[in-house]
């Protein structure tokens, strides 16, 4: 550039004339790292290790969960089985053959007489 | 500026439990420079402060894909470079921040931060014409008197260019301070 052409330029000499306090950028730093999340800074190792503890307290979680529901089926089983057989037997002891004749015949429609020829030969 | 070595902080950053600290030191190392390459585009503390954190929050959102393929300070700049740009867009203090024929110009005489006199103050206004790039290119060779090639690593653009570009916003600069004159 010719020196007519700068003289601006010249009498200048290059100063930005511009400034900025020195406590300005003393804190900078700090005030910028502030704003950066520290979540941010686990690698990617420790969510690895995250997942992993995650996955496997879900595990235990389904682990604990079958076993609670097994636990609950047998103690179910064990304490309502024997009464149902207990109710069965006492069902048993109540039903008579007259009680067995009497639902045989309703079953099979048959009355009385029919009964009466079956037993004395003549039915068909 | 303190220098930093730049293999040394790439390991750290690699390692969570020394990555924020890097990242720190990238901070504490660049944040200066960046502030006044900012400040070059925007001429006002305030936003260049507001567009200085966003660049390093970008880069620290970045810095896992940050390989080394280009110096650490020439990644920086082109974020703080893009952020700018993005603000200025925002803003709409621009028309059109690249278009050669933008003649919009700023007045620094309320500005708490600017200290210079009236020569100053025209030329100033004279820059704040330039389009952003050309307006960068001036900035880093006037006032910090960088080397053409270290302004190529930054900004990406061939010496040549960067000189053509330079005597341009020279040329406008010279125009400018003619036509205010007159």
């Amino acid at each position: 550039m010719s020196t007519k052409d700068s003289r601006i330029l010249s009498q200048n000499g290059g100063r930005y004339p511009f400034k900025v306090s020195d406590e300005y950028f003393d804190n900078l730093t700090a005030r910028i790292m502030e704003q950066i999340p520290e979540e941010d800074v686990s690698d990617k190792n420790t969510k690895v290790l995250d997942i992993n503890k995650n996955r496997r307290r879900n595990l235990w979680i389904s682990v604990v969960s079958i076993a609670a529901s097994l636990a609950l089926i047998v103690t179910v089983a064990l304490n309502v089985l024997p009464t149902t057989t207990q109710n069965v037997e006492e069902m048993r002891a109540e039903y008579t053959d007259d009680d067995y004749n009497e639902d045989l015949m309703t079953y099979t429609m048959a009355d009385n007489m029919a009964v009466y020829d079956y037993l004395s030969g003549y039915a068909e | 500026m303190a220098k930093l070595n730049e293999q040394d902080i790439l390991e750290r950053l690699k390692d969570a439990r020394t990555k924020r600290r890097a990242f720190e030191d990238i901070v504490n190392c660049f944040s200066r420079q960046l502030y006044w390459q900012i400040h070059y585009l925007l001429q006002n503390h305030e936003d260049t402060d507001d567009v200085l954190q966003n660049t390093f929050i970008k880069a620290w959102k970045g810095i896992d894909g940050f390989k080394g393929d280009s110096a650490l300070g020439t990644w920086l700049y082109r974020i703080a470079y893009n952020e700018s740009l993005t603000f200025l867009k925002q803003r709409r203090q621009m028309v059109s921040i690249d278009d050669e024929d933008f003649t919009g110009q700023a007045t620094f005489v309320a500005d708490e931060d600017f200290d210079g006199d009236e020569t100053e103050q025209v030329l100033m206004q004279a820059v704040s014409t330039l389009p952003a790039k050309q307006r960068q290119v001036f900035c880093m060779k006037y006032f910090e008197e960088k080397k053409y090639e270290e302004i190529s690593e930054l900004v990406g653009t061939s010496v040549g260019a960067l000189k053509a570009s330079y005597h341009i916003a020279v040329e406008k600069i010279t125009n400018f301070v003619k036509a205010k004159e007159s």
